[in-house]
């Protein structure tokens, strides 16, 4: 997997694709973090539309991803969630901490 | 390097060798096959220049000998050959040899063979030293694994799984677990089932929900309730672990004593409670994040509470049971694990289950942990306190002692709570921290636990709050009876409890004296008792039961406010039996 990013005025915008675990780390975190140091990005969004699948060290790297987007005073969501991706997040009752639309 | 020349003509011989020792090398020298073989053993040269025709052993039967001996370490053996030697050459090579050079030796072309093998053995040294490292850190990895797996039984400790009504099965993806089972009873028997997932597999995962077992063990044994060990685990993986990692968690509590099951579940597959005919009753699903994310302050760790009626199965399981599947196709999944259960109900459910799966995987592998525990509910046997006290002595025997004899206690243990206090500190717990410590005790920790219950939940609930016991009639009115009881509490704007504990001598033996006082105005004990009697299956009317079953003797002082309990400890002999 290898996630793609898109900006548009002050929203960045990760798009990822296929299974989402820890294989996908590196790069991820990489993607994530040229948005985080880029000052014309206010917002990061994190989209699932292509994802079919996310474990839990998926739900590790999103918490780290929030921790670090929070420190640097910007907003993140996690947006398109449909299926598997919609269920692990609920069973993890992430709605309670990240905004999902 | 150093080069072994091999060669019947003294003056090959001679000449070779100055010709090596000219390009910066050093030469032994021998005269025949068993001579290099000799001399090889001694010096063990880094390469060997052979002649092939020589008296007493020729080349290639030295050589075959040489590679043989020389085992894992390559020694390079470079023919020198004359014309007409092709065939024994080739099958002289094909034995391991690995070149050739003509006779006359081109001195230009001997200079070049030696420095190209010079280079292949320096890169062949380096990979010999990198497989040694590699193998020694195997050996490491797998003795590290080996310690931890060992240290990971001892903290798990499987032995305290074996609880009857409890039936449980854990599947590592690799050979350490993330996921982890525990279950253990306090002293009141109630009995409290964790179950939880640690991020991925193998050792890290093993590692994240490490620190869950202590809280769990010491908290349980202490007698907390379910929602203090979930806020101590929390805080304690927040402690731990870095962010990011966290640990999905189940917590059950069977209170067999009340009928009533309490489950909280952060982050993990719905939990299933079926009826006794395997039908599934209800579904608590996940509604808390899991352990480790946010502070205690801003979890809720209230438990979903489910009052039973007859019996029925609690059904618990990882996230790798119910996803587990095959390449291409659907997950396990709820459906077929009930199923398997359902169908097996009387029988070995947890080999059903393991059938069932395996079944469905096709000797597939599982990629992720896989753990499930049956718990059932609702049985005929009563819970393990009041079995194990139908032997109490009786108290005929018994005449109460004044209570002036408390001047003359071995020990005593005051303790006065007022209404803030009472709000937050979990005090039959905190007691029994002390309690744990006395060792005429250290065999009826459970009777005490429970008696210091009895009395201080009545002394608060009926004393301070002037709650109504027959609110509890129904599970309906005991959830209505919990929650009025901790909105009293939260408005609670003065009131008292004291206990006194105290370890006295009672005709040679030792005797537990225990008085709980309230601030509150007393009732009518006497009415209370008779009725409380008359109606043994009443939710209500088990706590005075229960402290008549236990202690010698229980005595109501003044307007009832204040009450003294003698309870005789057991001793280590009766244990036993």
């Amino acid at each position: 997997m290898t996630p793609t990013v898109q900006i548009e005025g002050s929203t960045g915008r990760v798009i990822l694709s296929g299974q989402f675990d820890f294989s996908a780390h590196r790069e991820f975190r990489q993607v994530c973090e040229s948005l985080i140091a880029n000052p014309e990005v206010r917002e990061v969004l994190v989209d699932f539309q292509n994802v079919n699948y996310l474990d839990s060290s998926a739900l590790g790297m999103l918490l780290l991803l929030k921790e670090k987007i929070g420190s640097a005073n910007k907003t993140l969501a996690l947006v398109n969630c449909r299926d598997a991706v919609k269920q692990v997040l609920e069973i993890a009752c992430f709605g309670k901490i990240f905004t999902i639309r | 390097m150093k080069i072994l020349v091999v060669d019947d003509t003294d003056a090959v011989l001679l000449l070779i060798s100055r010709f090596v020792e000219a390009l910066g090398h050093s030469a032994v020298q021998a005269r025949n096959g068993q001579e290099a073989i000799d001399t090889w053993r001694a010096h063990r040269p880094d390469l060997v220049l052979m002649d092939m025709m020589m008296p007493v052993m020729s080349g290639p039967e030295a050589a075959a000998i040489i590679k043989a001996e020389s085992g894992a370490v390559w020694v390079p053996i470079v023919f020198v050959t004359g014309v007409g030697e092709e065939n024994r050459l080739a099958e002289a090579i094909e034995q391991g040899a690995d070149d050739y050079i003509n006779k006359p030796v081109n001195f230009r072309v001997l200079e070049a063979k030696l420095k190209a093998f010079s280079r292949t053995l320096d890169l062949n040294r380096q990979v010999v030293e990198q497989s040694t490292k590699l193998a020694d850190y195997y050996d490491r990895a797998e003795e590290e694994k080996r310690v931890a797996r060992h240290l990971i039984e001892q903290m798990v400790n499987a032995e305290r799984l074996s609880d009857p009504g409890l039936e449980y099965w854990l599947s590592p993806a690799e050979s350490l677990s993330g996921d982890l089972i525990a279950a253990a009873r306090t002293p009141g028997q109630v009995l409290h089932v964790l179950l939880a997932d640690g991020i991925g597999h193998g050792l890290t995962a093993a590692l994240n929900v490490l620190p869950l077992t202590q809280p769990f063990y010491s908290m349980t044994e202490k007698g907390y309730s379910i929602s203090d060990i979930l806020a101590e685990m929390n805080n304690k993986i927040r402690q731990v672990l870095p962010v990011g990692r966290f640990v999905a968690v189940t917590l059950l509590a069977l209170d067999e004593a009340n009928d009533c099951v309490e489950i909280w579940n952060g982050g993990m597959p719905a939990l299933q409670i079926l009826d006794p005919s395997g039908r599934l009753l209800k579904s608590v699903p996940s509604s808390n994040l899991p352990l480790g994310i946010i502070p205690s302050h801003s979890m809720d760790f209230v438990p979903v509470r489910h009052y039973y009626d007859q019996q029925g199965l609690i059904v618990a399981c990882s996230d790798g049971l119910i996803e587990a599947h095959v390449p291409g196709a659907d997950a396990y999944g709820f459906d077929r694990l009930l199923g398997a259960i359902a169908g097996n109900l009387a029988g070995n459910r947890i080999d059903s289950v393991k059938d069932s799966l395996a079944g469905y995987l096709q000797g597939h592998p599982h990629h992720d942990d896989v753990s499930l525990v049956l718990m059932a509910f609702g049985g005929d046997t009563p819970p393990p306190a009041t079995q194990d006290h139908g032997d109490a002595q009786p108290a005929s025997d018994f005449t109460l002692p004044a209570l002036l004899a408390i001047d003359e206690c071995k020990w005593r243990y005051s303790l006065t709570l007022g209404a803030d206090e009472l709000r937050y500190i979990n005090t039959v717990p905190f007691m029994m921290t002390f309690v744990n410590e006395i060792r005429a005790l250290n065999h009826s920790q459970s009777d005490v636990f429970l008696i210091l219950t009895e009395l201080f939940v009545n002394a608060v609930d009926h004393g301070l709050l002037r709650m109504d016991s027959r609110l509890k009639h129904s599970a309906a009115g005991m959830e209505e009876y919990l929650l009025e009881r901790s909105q009293r509490l939260a408005n609670l704007q003065e009131g008292r409890i004291e206990i006194d504990l105290a370890g006295l001598d009672y005709g040679g033996s030792e005797l537990l004296q225990i008085r709980v006082k309230d601030s509150g105005p007393g009732f009518n004990w006497a009415a209370w008792s008779r009725v409380e009697a008359g109606e043994p299956q009443q939710a209500h009317g088990r706590g005075i039961l229960l402290l008549r079953a236990l202690c010698s003797g229980i005595q109501f002082v003044g307007n009832g406010s204040e009450v003294l309990a003698f309870y005789r400890p057991h001793s280590g002999s009766d244990a036993l039996h």
